[in-house]
């Protein structure tokens, strides 16, 4: 056990040390969520001068029912491509030389995952001193706050962690970018992070009803729009479970990945 | 088990059907040079990944210093370096984070690593630009420090999967003094290459392996004198030198003496044919026989590979995966 913390540590030191050297990608970090809430947040602030577009989204501030989504999506995006590395791993030959050293297998996913929870906890707390900057008001207070950026981290690792199973079969980025983007897209958009569930036609619902995307902005919203409540405990461990599950998962897949 | 290496009847068949090795069986003595020769596709880096413990082995087996290494793969793992054919350094790290990092995940102590690092950056050159990125290096500086990541632990066993491919001339024979010392201090070195020279200047033993199996295995001086003898051709001034002839081939050496086309005269030496010219030259002089030119072939492990296989390694290489490692080269070069 412990040395799998220390293996996944230096697996994870490994990928932020190059994250923090991309100065582009840093920069890029800081100024996507600046976008999403300028322009989406401008374009759809009007939604709210209608009483009852405001009652549907709980809030009068559309900015406030966005944060959470914008964060989900910040996060989703920059996780979900963390097995790209894997991917150029193996192609220069650095994944052979983790799976010849004596670091326990499941190290490299861990590692990868974690760093993609840092580099995720960063984008949220970007996300939220601008949010707050623009007058968004996180209704569960200062704890809330760190709620919302703790499920940030914890759906971070679990969309990396997907990833990264996935990267293990798929031998080139192209094709695991197509195969990601496949899923992230209709994810994205049949939920409810940028609209409530409630004003979308039937079809549309039905789908977001059963995407997870849905139930994992579900108690950073409350967070955001409502305050504290026991089903965002709930909804939490929920999480927390499909961590366990995703970590079992691609301890398993890179057990197995010198198996042929 | 007094062998550093142990390979009994290895067989590696890929999920889909491909055998790349076909029963394989070799140990390696602890403190040689030991060398997989053949062309691509031969089954050599198959061979290498499976003895390290990246592929499982479909049958057979494996032992490292002493080590079953299918039973206790963590433990051989540490017992031995690895420097892939692909040069394995991340470019966006420098180059003491990447070999830092090597030490970390052989789970060595960072003063341990440290102290380690320093000599081995400095043995290779690369002390100076320690805290370069790698982007900026040379592809010969990146295998250097390839191969001293692989050495940070202090390995006993050391794999080198074509250390020099795709390496000018002069990076290759400092490769190779490198590869001398770490005999020099004991280490025992398994590498594969498809480069002949390679194979006769360093290796104390190599195995001759073509589709999936050893065709031959022992010194290179020795698979080389199964060839024959040494070949010295020669041309005279006169015309009539038989006397001279007759007197050569009271030699014990050598084997034959024949005439060729244009008067050139072929001389068969069993072995050492450079030590036989000066003696040539001598017994010219007191038969009045003026010798106007000389030349000496040697049989090469290429000739070796033909007696086996029916063609040269060159000639393999040319039909097969050559151009699919060219353009992996060059997609890591634009990187």
């Amino acid at each position: 056990m412990n040395a799998l913390i220390i293996d996944s540590y230096y697996v994870a030191w490994r990928e932020l040390k190059k994250y923090f050297r991309g100065k582009t990608r840093l920069i890029v970090t800081v100024i996507q969520p600046f976008l999403w809430l300028v322009l989406m947040g401008n374009a759809m602030s009007r939604l709210t001068n209608n009483p009852f577009a405001a009652q549907l989204l709980g809030t009068g501030n559309y900015l406030t029912f966005m944060t959470p989504g914008v964060i989900l999506m910040t996060v989703m995006f920059s996780s979900i491509f963390s097995g790209t590395t894997v991917v150029w791993d193996r192609r220069f030959g650095y994944l052979d030389k983790l799976l010849a050293a004596p670091i326990k297998r499941g190290a490299i996913p861990f590692g990868k995952m974690a760093a993609s929870a840092v580099q995720g906890l960063l984008q949220a707390v970007i996300i939220v001193i601008v949010a707050l900057l623009f007058g968004v008001k996180f209704q569960s207070g200062f704890l809330g706050v760190l709620a919302i950026l703790f499920i940030a981290m914890l759906l971070s690792f679990i969309l990396a962690g997907f990833s990264l199973a996935l990267s293990v079969k798929i031998k080139t980025i192209e094709t695991l970018m197509a195969v990601i983007n496949l899923f992230m897209m209709p994810l994205m958009f049949a939920s409810n992070a940028l609209f409530p569930v409630k004003v979308m036609p039937a079809w549309l619902k039905a789908i977001a009803k059963v995407n997870p995307i849905t139930y994992a902005i579900i108690p950073m919203r409350d967070l955001t729009v409502s305050g504290w409540s026991i089903h965002i405990l709930w909804y939490t461990l929920a999480i927390l479970a499909i961590d366990a599950v995703v970590m079992l998962w691609t301890n398993w897949v890179f057990k197995n990945a010198v198996a042929e | 088990m007094n062998e550093a290496i142990v390979v009994e009847n290895l067989k590696k068949v890929y999920s889909n059907g491909v055998e790349a090795v076909r029963d394989i069986s070799f140990s390696v003595h602890y403190g040689e040079i030991f060398g997989f020769l053949g062309p691509n596709g031969a089954g050599k880096s198959t061979t290498i990944k499976t003895v390290i413990g990246l592929l499982k082995p479909t049958e057979g087996k494996i032992f490292l210093d002493g080590i079953d290494t299918l039973k206790d793969p963590y433990k051989a793992r540490l017992v031995k370096g690895y420097a892939s054919q692909e040069t394995a350094v991340d470019d966006r790290l420098t180059a003491y984070e990447n070999i830092y990092l090597q030490g970390k995940y052989f789970h060595m102590e960072s003063s341990e690593i440290e102290k380690n690092a320093e000599k081995l950056l400095k043995m290779f050159g690369l002390w100076e630009r320690r805290n370069a990125l790698v982007e900026t290096f040379s592809g010969g500086m990146m295998k250097r420090l390839d191969i001293a990541a692989a050495l940070i632990h202090q390995p006993k066993i050391l794999f080198l999967d074509e250390p020099t491919l795709g390496l000018d001339i002069q990076t290759r024979s400092a490769i190779w003094d490198y590869i001398r010392k770490f005999k020099e201090n004991g280490m025992t070195i398994f590498l594969t290459t498809h480069y002949l020279e390679e194979a006769d200047a360093l290796c104390d033993r190599v195995a001759i392996i073509d589709k999936g199996k050893i065709m031959a295995l022992d010194r290179p001086g020795a698979l080389k004198s199964q060839i024959g003898g040494d070949l010295i051709t020669m041309t005279f001034k006169e015309d009539d030198v038989s006397k001279y002839l007759e007197k050569i081939k009271e030699i014990p050496e050598i084997k034959e003496v024949a005439r060729m086309e244009n008067g050139v005269y072929s001389i068969v030496v069993e072995k050492n044919g450079d030590e036989m010219i000066p003696r040539l030259f001598k017994m010219a002089d007191e038969f009045g026989v003026h010798i106007t030119s000389v030349r000496l072939k040697r049989p090469t492990l290429d000739d070796v590979y033909m007696k086996y296989t029916g063609r040269t390694i060159r000639e393999a290489e040319s039909t097969r995966d050559e151009g699919r490692k060219m353009r992996m080269m060059k997609r890591r070069m634009k990187r």
